[in-house]
């Protein structure tokens, strides 16, 4: 194995993984594998050597982040030894994490990959990501934001780099709110009052989207839930706790009273809502600005930003929508090289500059930036400096919010039973038992220990 | 022999008892939480197949889809078989210009093909919604209660020219003489496709609605594509869908294994079957051509019995 040159083997194989067709020929990959026997169980394998001065390597880094090619450019051209080789993954319906367990599963998954902090944890289960404590990550945990350091901390491990996150923030059409003498809502009544309010004038006010478990995960981490913990060696999961169900019943009396659509968000009729001015706020997230720009340019300059809406007046409970990391996975063969590329990637004043133009969400790094440098599209919305109130909502984040495993699956439970509770006329709080002991299920399905929390 | 044996057992049986094996899967972990320790995965007998048994999205999705075939199938073969006549008997002129025109839907991609549906279904921005809408029709494409019927149209739209093709094809083999025949008989055009056409290409009729079955077991692509655009798409509302999730979303690669086994054996089942049941009916009497004026309704599948 030594004597061939340090990639051919790998490329070859990932070459093929590239295609159009990376699931099927993933699956026949493993097929093979399995049959002939000299597959790789994803065990992780050798310890990885690492490069000998002066060798010159070339890393694969899968990522879908707009304008990220532009810093990994930069890196390039300065360090001749390390070539980063960018891969564009699609995003769309989770067609990256498909394609990475595949290629996991399959042996030969890239050096470093774009990772969502929600589902780190079920690339651990995986054991797909390297543990970078072993490579002097501990070193870097100083330069970032600390809620976001801790999403990818499981035990003694630190599994991923942290790039970017998504603080929440209501989006509002600032002139119809003035039109029709409606304030910005500050806390979760103002919201209703302002729904009935904007419905009058044959609008609304947003749509409670039954199949973004994303963003419902945002508002039971905004009203104190903590859907996974551990205890000891066993995963805890309480989707069903009293916060959840605060929120879920207020939803739940919204969409029953018809002041909110149900429409699934971002997607063609919730655009053409959005441009025509027929949905008058999104409670979305800090990367939501380029989606605005993007999606109805005729509004520019109508947008605002306010705080997401309170439940108590005048506290500051915000949270995280989305936001991702760089994660070195474990059959790299050069994790010391791929883990100083990703703390460069995230911490680098000019990588910074390169990726916030390309919009990649709010800098999980502390220093290299300022909040200002993040009004992108100011005039978009009037001249607010908007990332002000996104700022401020990073610091009201409940930094004990955890991920468990199997999030994703988690995330189409709660779509499916809320789809049906809205068909079928059922509580939103029998949604949140079902999803509770689905999800418990899923981690002993998975091989875990867990307990209902 | 060997180059194809080789081939064979590599890009089919290969994958097949490979799938068979990991559904008897599952995997074991240890360590603290799981992480880090290590995997293994041991026997699991058949509880992957109790498992996709008993979940409730999974066999609704079989029941989904069975709907489906039972009302898409005959609809569209019975389309393709008339489109297939009617381009027969059409005079020379425009008949390839009509021919190309209804097979090419099959040459856009099944993603490509739900894209460009799915415009059509949304409400706000879809041109015959809002056509409908103007005449007093308040339709809802993307509804619980219609989607279903949304994906048969895609299907429909997108098979009836390639099923009418296959058709075409087996009309082109009838002799001509038999034509002459019927016409020095003095039967007119109608009468010729009821009892000479329809039970000539009768094998065609089959293989195209065995085709069918098999394709509309494996629904995929379409609830793919307008599932985000709707509330009324569940993740597993067919098979094919539940597996993927189960695979690439739920990284359950052995229960996936087991769904799709499942999902193989019905087909074969059902496509078994149904030959069985029209070899029965077509068989014993003899030749294809004998049994004219037996079938009229060939595309339904059961047609009615006449006597010999």
């Amino acid at each position: 194995m030594s004597a061939n040159p340090p990639n051919d083997h790998r490329t070859g194989r990932r070459a093929v993984l590239g295609g159009s067709a990376a699931v099927a020929a993933g699956l026949a990959l493993t097929g093979m594998a399995g049959l002939t026997g000299c597959g790789s169980d994803g065990d992780g394998g050798d310890e990885p050597k690492g490069r000998k001065e002066g060798e010159k390597v070339t890393l694969t880094f899968w990522s879908w982040v707009p304008g990220i090619d532009k810093s990994v450019d930069l890196w390039n051209s300065r360090n001749p030894d390390v070539r980063i080789k960018l891969e564009k993954v699609s995003a769309v319906n989770g067609a990256q994490y498909a394609k990475m367990h595949a290629s996991i599963k399959a042996g030969n998954p890239p050096d470093l990959g774009q990772i969502e902090y929600p589902v780190v944890p079920s690339f651990l289960l995986d054991n797909g990501l390297a543990d970078l404590t072993k490579y002097g990550v501990r070193a870097q945990q100083g330069k970032f934001v600390g809620w976001q350091w801790q999403q990818s901390v499981f035990g003694e491990g630190v599994y991923a780099v942290p790039q970017a996150s998504g603080p929440m923030g209501l989006f509002i059409r600032q002139d119809l709110f003035d039109r029709w003498e409606v304030e910005p809502p500050a806390t979760w009544d103002d919201y209703a009052a302002a729904a009935k309010e904007i419905r009058r004038r044959d609008a609304w006010i947003e749509t409670f989207s039954p199949t973004n478990g994303n963003r419902f995960a945002g508002l039971a981490w905004q009203a104190g839930a903590s859907w996974f913990g551990t205890a000891g060696d066993a995963w805890t999961v309480s989707v069903d706790d009293e916060p959840t169900r605060k929120v879920a019943d207020y939803w739940e009396a919204l969409v029953r009273q018809k002041l909110v659509k149900t429409i699934p968000d971002r997607q063609n009729a919730w655009y053409k809502d959005i441009q025509t001015g027929a949905m008058t706020s999104w409670l979305g997230a800090s990367w939501g600005d380029a989606l605005l720009v993007g999606n109805a340019p005729r509004t520019a300059g109508k947008w605002r930003v306010v705080p997401m809406p309170q439940w108590k007046k005048g506290e500051a409970a915000y949270a995280n929508w989305g936001g991702s990391t760089t994660a070195v996975f474990a059959h790299s063969r050069y994790p010391k090289d791929a883990l100083a590329f990703a703390v460069w990637l995230n911490t680098d004043p000019e990588s910074i500059k390169l990726l916030i133009e390309g919009g990649y969400g709010f800098p999980a790094a502390k220093g290299g930036y300022r909040t200002a440098d993040l009004d992108v599209h100011k005039d978009f919305f009037g001249g607010q400096e908007y990332s002000s109130v996104f700022a401020e909502a990073g610091r009201g984040v409940d930094t004990s919010w955890k991920w468990g495993p199997a999030v994703d699956t988690l995330y189409q439970r709660l779509g499916d039973s809320f789809t049906e509770a809205l068909a079928e006329g059922d509580s939103f709080r029998s949604v949140l038992k079902t999803v509770q002991r689905a999800t418990v299920q899923d981690l002993k399905d998975k091989g875990l220990k867990v307990e209902s929390g | 022999m060997l180059p194809f044996l080789a081939l064979f057992g590599l890009c089919f049986l290969a994958p097949i008892v490979y799938a068979v094996y990991q559904s008897l899967l599952r995997v074991e972990r240890t360590g603290p939480l799981g992480l880090g320790g290590e995997t293994k995965e041991v026997w699991a007998g058949l509880s992957n197949y109790a498992h996709a048994l008993q979940d409730d999205r999974f066999t609704a999705g079989f029941v989904r889809v069975l709907i489906f075939g039972a009302v898409q199938i005959p609809v569209m073969i019975a389309l393709a078989t008339a489109l297939a006549l009617l381009l027969d008997s059409a005079s020379a002129r425009w008949v390839g210009f009509f021919r190309t025109s209804f097979f090419l839907p099959y040459g856009v991609p099944g993603v490509i093909a739900s894209i460009l549906w799915g415009f059509l279904y949304v409400p706000g921005i879809s041109p015959l919604v809002e056509m409908a809408h103007s005449v007093g029709w308040d339709v809802d494409f993307l509804d619980r209660s219609t989607v279903l019927w949304s994906i048969a149209n895609i299907v429909t739209w997108q098979f009836a020219g390639y099923n009418m093709l296959v058709l075409i094809a087996q009309l082109k083999a009838v002799p001509e003489d038999l034509y002459e025949a019927a016409k020095i008989d003095g039967a007119n055009a109608w009468q010729v496709a009821r009892h000479i056409k329809l039970p000539l290409i009768r094998p065609a009729l089959v293989l195209t609605t065995v085709f069918s079955i098999i394709g509309t077991l494996q629904l995929f692509a379409e609830p793919m594509v307008l599932r985000p655009l709707t509330n009324s798409i569940d993740s597993g509302y067919t098979p094919n869908l539940a597996a993927y999730n189960e695979a690439f979303t739920s990284n359950n690669q052995h229960i996936a294994a087991a769904e799709a086994v499942l999902l193989a054996l019905v087909a074969c089942v059902l496509s078994f079957g149904f030959l069985r049941l029209v070899g029965q009916r077509g068989g014993p009497e003899g030749g294809a051509g004998r049994a004219s004026g037996r079938r009229g309704g060939a595309p339904r599948g059961g047609g009615e019995e006449s006597g010999p």
